[in-house]
């Protein structure tokens, strides 16, 4: 009977639904005492900018392949620019001991990564967190917020 | 479907949960169901790997064990409710059962109190239930983040128990529509067990939602080959034929279903409105009658009265259907049934040949919540931001900038506190046509693009796309919009005009419909009209939403 109400739901979308199904989550380690940060920070991150945290412990960004399709949105969103020049920024030589990046396939093992590391930063669609990672808040906002600004389509 | 309240699919619910109780028939042995459950005298688990239960009451666990086993397995929803009902009432301090309960039920009210008595006797639970508890609710009340997140501990943890995989899994599919995450899970329940009914049908509709149309007819006929004697395999392989456009597959396992079982209204209906789709109105209308006559609910009779009136529109009989869907506003409006009324009049805008006439109809729209009695608030932003979306849709394409504005004001500010997918999607889709009308066509495209299932934002999109240069894109959504194949009042007035458009198109490709309907009569400039086939090719995709 549910195949009825499947359609119903997902093709009315006449629904209390409460999410997008493609928000992207900001995630640290549980231990990190950031709760939040802006937009703008997170692109100094990703730039290689900002290379510590506040405990002065280094950042380590850990992302999906930039040529995957959602790192697309990701790199336009934090960085205003299109994947090939997130990849050039990301892949930069010069960065790796200051602020190093780590690519991993999926999001799974973004998340495994970040649970053990306590001085990561990952991204992932936020289906796929777990509770040994901690979502902070970007520009005041978390996944499924309005107007959170990594809301993908 | 579970987490849907009743009261925001009252309109095209379609009888649903009324056809499984009918539906119902013989019902395993619970003790087959792999529980595990947590015996007050003894306190051990009866199994390791699947995720605790624990109550006082054996009755509670009886009961929450058949609820569970309707609910989630043999899909009889409206009994599974009742059943996880009586467990609480059983044992009142069983926390996972309140959750449960909350999570299962379509009254907001009684979610809400169950949800409050989960957290209240949450101590007593065990440590993993109480994770399972955190989702339940939080995927009710909104907090979505930490929800996953025990979501995906207890998947972890728990990889057998398939159950619970099954009811994450149909959750993300339908109120979340995450179907790319529901489908790798679903995917892994079949791993492991390959005849696990619920997962096939589940996982057969996860890719028709996510646009993997293609991958489901084989997990259909394996959820056939798994229960023979059901009638639900063969209408979930009728309504996955129809979203195909296998019109006469659709008929062909409609029919099997109601051979094996006459009361089995979905499928009734399910045949209506394939032969709606088709073109038979007429028979059609026969057909609805029929359904209607196999059930006293008397809001499922007007849900059935709704779909039948809806067969005039299709066949470009406007006097006639809004002479219907009038006298069925007026009925509505005697019974309370808010929400039909509203969609009564939002039918016959949709439909109305004189753009003014149709702002009017949708001011009784308006009307018609305002005057509610028993309508929560949820439900009535809700009507309220599809109301508004239409409004911003009618003005965009009467190329009315004043009057999709003052849909957008009260959206934004919907839009501002509400998580509602419904009003958030409605909200970018009138911000959408209020930029398409400013000439700000890429940043309309981009403010479409958030409300990727809906026919009129689709076809704004479209639009969108084509003046920002983009006649490639533009012309695969209209592709993608011809292919879809449901009962929604928005797909009845775009689809056939977007069919009609493509087949007029020079060098258009190769129709995706089986059968193509008359397209409505157009109310205001069609935006279709002046379609061009794309300097590139963009094949035909096969699934409707792909």
């Amino acid at each position: 009977m549910r195949n009825r109400l499947w359609i119903v739901c997902a093709l009315l979308l006449t629904v209390a639904s409460l999410a997008y199904a493609t928000d992207f989550a900001v995630i640290v380690h549980p231990s990190n005492p950031v709760r939040a940060m802006t937009l703008a920070e997170l692109g100094k991150i990703f730039r290689g900018k900002s290379v510590t945290w506040p405990t002065g412990r280094n950042i380590t960004l850990v992302l999906r392949e930039p040529s995957q399709p959602a790192m697309k949105f990701v790199i336009d969103k934090i960085l205003g620019i299109d994947q090939e020049g997130g990849k050039a920024i990301l892949t930069d030589a010069s960065r790796k001991s200051a602020s190093p990046v780590v690519f991993v396939p999926a999001d799974e093992d973004v998340v495994k990564a970040v649970e053990a590391s306590p001085g990561a930063l990952g991204i992932v669609d936020v289906y796929n967190i777990t509770g040994g990672v901690k979502v902070i808040h970007i520009d005041d906002k978390q996944p499924f917020d309005p107007g959170y600004v990594l809301k993908g389509h | 479907m579970k987490l849907i309240e009743r009261g925001l699919i009252v309109f095209l619910m379609l009888g649903g949960a009324a056809g499984a109780v009918q539906a119902q028939s013989k019902r395993q042995s619970p003790a087959k169901q792999g529980s595990n459950f947590v015996a007050a005298k003894d306190n051990v688990p009866v199994k390791l790997d699947t995720i605790p239960v624990t109550t006082k009451s054996a009755d509670a666990r009886h009961y929450y064990e058949l609820g569970m086993l309707d609910y989630e397995d043999l899909l009889l929803i409206d009994q599974g409710v009742e059943y996880l009902r009586q467990a609480v009432k059983a044992d009142p301090h069983f926390a996972l059962g309140h959750a449960m309960l909350a999570f299962a039920t379509f009254d907001p009210a009684e979610s809400y109190k169950h949800r409050g008595l989960a957290k209240q006797y949450m101590a007593g639970a065990a440590p993993d239930e109480r994770l399972q508890i955190r989702w339940l609710n939080g995927a009710k009340d909104g907090q979505i983040v930490p929800a996953i997140a025990a979501m995906n501990d207890l998947l972890a943890k728990y990889p057998n128990d398939k159950q619970f995989a099954n009811t994450v899994a149909a959750w993300l599919c339908t109120a979340e529509q995450a179907y790319d995450r529901g489908a790798v899970i679903l995917e892994r329940v079949l791993q492991r067990d390959p005849e696990y009914a619920p997962a096939l049908n589940d996982l057969a509709y996860c890719y028709a939602l996510g646009g993997r149309a293609q991958l489901a007819p084989p997990l259909m006929d394996r959820y056939v080959a798994a229960l023979p004697n059901q009638p639900n395999p063969q209408d979930s392989y009728a309504e996955i034929s129809r979203m195909m456009g296998n019109f006469e597959a659709a008929l062909e396992h409609y029919n099997r279903s109601l051979k094996m079982d006459p009361s089995f209204t979905a499928s009734q209906v399910g045949l209506a409105t394939t032969y709606a789709l088709m073109g038979e109105q007429e028979r059609a209308r026969t057909e609805y009658l029929n359904a209607m006559s196999m059930t006293k609910d008397q809001p499922t009779i007007m849900n059935y009265n709704l779909l039948r009136a809806m067969t005039y529109f299709r066949e470009n009989h406007i006097e006639e259907g809004r002479k219907a869907y009038a006298e069925l506003a007026a009925e509505a409006h005697k019974k309370d049934f808010t929400v039909q009324e509203a969609e009564a009049h939002r039918a016959m805008a949709l439909f109305n040949p004189d753009v003014k006439g149709a702002f009017h109809d949708l001011d009784a729209a308006r009307a018609a919540l305002a005057h509610a009695h028993v309508l929560s608030a949820g439900d009535r932003n809700t009507e309220l931001a599809q109301i508004l979306q239409t409004r911003a849709y009618l003005a965009a394409r009467s190329v009315n900038l004043e009057e999709a504005k003052a849909a957008l004001g009260p959206l934004s500010e919907m839009a501002q506190s509400s998580r509602s997918n419904v009003v958030q999607q409605a909200y970018h889709s009138a911000n959408g046509a209020v930029l398409l009308l400013e000439g700000m066509y890429a940043d309309a495209v981009s403010e479409l693009q958030y409300d990727p299932r809906n026919p009129l934002s689709l076809q704004l999109l479209s639009e969108a796309e084509i003046k920002a240069g983009e006649p490639g894109p533009g012309h695969e959504i209209l592709v993608k919009l011809a292919g879809i194949n449901d009962e929604r009042i928005e797909t009845a007035f775009v689809v056939p005009q977007v069919r009609a458009a493509l087949k007029a198109a020079p060098g258009s490709p190769a129709q995706p419909a089986a059968t193509q309907p008359a397209a409505p009569a157009q109310p205001a400039a069609a935006l279709t009209s002046e379609i061009k086939a794309p300097p590139r090719s963009s094949g035909f995709r096969g699934g409707p939403l792909d």
